[in-house]
């Protein structure tokens, strides 16, 4: 019994330690795509990195997608466009990230992003198009 | 509705393959349940650690002979005919489901290795290959896919 105890300890502290490098991981990633810019548009508008070996894309991101109200999603293949997915430090999919009008990024989410999520930062990215018009 | 515009400069490459989640589940679910008889059943009645590397090898048969997945087979051969679990077809790609398999399989290889000399190595490899089993099963989060798709960003594999 003593064995599993241990064993138990060991892979709760290795479970911890990649939650950890995760959070630091995505963090990282958000502050080095701080700034980068795509295509502009009329409007705020949805950048959805994939892959088609990703599960979760289509169970869970694309659904939650389909969702949003009237929005563009630029729908792009990491692996296909590696420059695009690179600029913006995609190092897992589902990548989604919501741009400002100018191509500017306001908020990228590494991991599946719920719809009332997106649909905050669709409405804050608004906001602050309406704020700059005013 | 949300739209989804490839856009004229973009390429998407879609899945035309379905795979049958119903069966990665099952396998999910196979791996999860033999580990923790193995693990908790081991501390009562050790020669259940044989479990561990009995395991290590249906993965690997699996990944490189589909026919012999001994979890998948049960599911296509017993479960889905008999109507006990229903099928549940996704457009999807089968290679990074079999890779995070395979890398499943390796680690209980190893975790085998280590079962006799030492235990506790052993017994937390096994440990984490079930929890990221369960993590799948439950979230549906695969860290096998992922890694996958970071060997396939890196040119070290064909992924798309």
């Amino acid at each position: 019994m003593n064995a599993q105890l241990w064993a138990v300890a060991v892979a709760g502290i290795v479970v911890l330690a990649a939650a950890c490098l995760e959070i630091f991981r995505a963090r990282r990633a958000r502050l080095q795509s701080a700034g980068a810019t795509a295509e502009s548009a009329s409007e705020p508008y949805i950048l959805y990195f994939t892959g088609d070996g990703c599960t979760v894309c289509r169970t869970h991101q694309e659904p939650a997608l389909a969702k949003l109200g009237d929005v563009r999603i630029d729908k792009v293949d990491a692996i296909a466009d590696r420059a695009l997915a690179d600029r913006f430090h995609v190092y897992t999919l589902p990548t989604t990230v919501v741009l400002s009008p100018d191509g500017h990024a306001l908020h990228v989410n590494y991991g599946y992003a719920t719809a009332p999520k997106l649909e905050r930062q669709l409405a804050e990215a608004r906001g602050t198009l309406q704020t700059a018009t005013a | 509705m949300g739209q989804l515009d490839q856009g004229p400069h973009r390429e998407v490459v879609v899945a035309n393959q379905l795979v049958d989640h119903s069966a990665l589940k099952v396998n999910q679910t196979g791996i999860v349940t033999t580990v923790l008889i193995a693990f908790i059943g081991s501390a009562f009645y050790r020669p259940l650690l044989v479990l561990i590397p009995l395991l290590a090898i249906v993965l690997l048969l699996g990944t490189f002979a589909p026919q012999l997945a001994l979890f998948k087979q049960f599911y296509f051969k017993v479960l889905k005919p008999r109507g006990i679990v229903k099928p549940r077809p996704v457009q999807d790609r089968p290679e990074p489901h079999n890779f995070a398999q395979g890398l499943g399989g390796v680690f209980l290889a190893v975790a085998s290795v280590f079962l006799i000399p030492l235990p506790v190595v052993g017994l937390a490899l096994s440990l984490l290959v079930a929890v990221l089993a369960f993590v799948n099963l439950a979230f549906g989060y695969c860290l096998g896919c992922q890694i996958y798709f970071q060997l396939g960003k890196a040119g070290l594999i064909k992924a798309s």
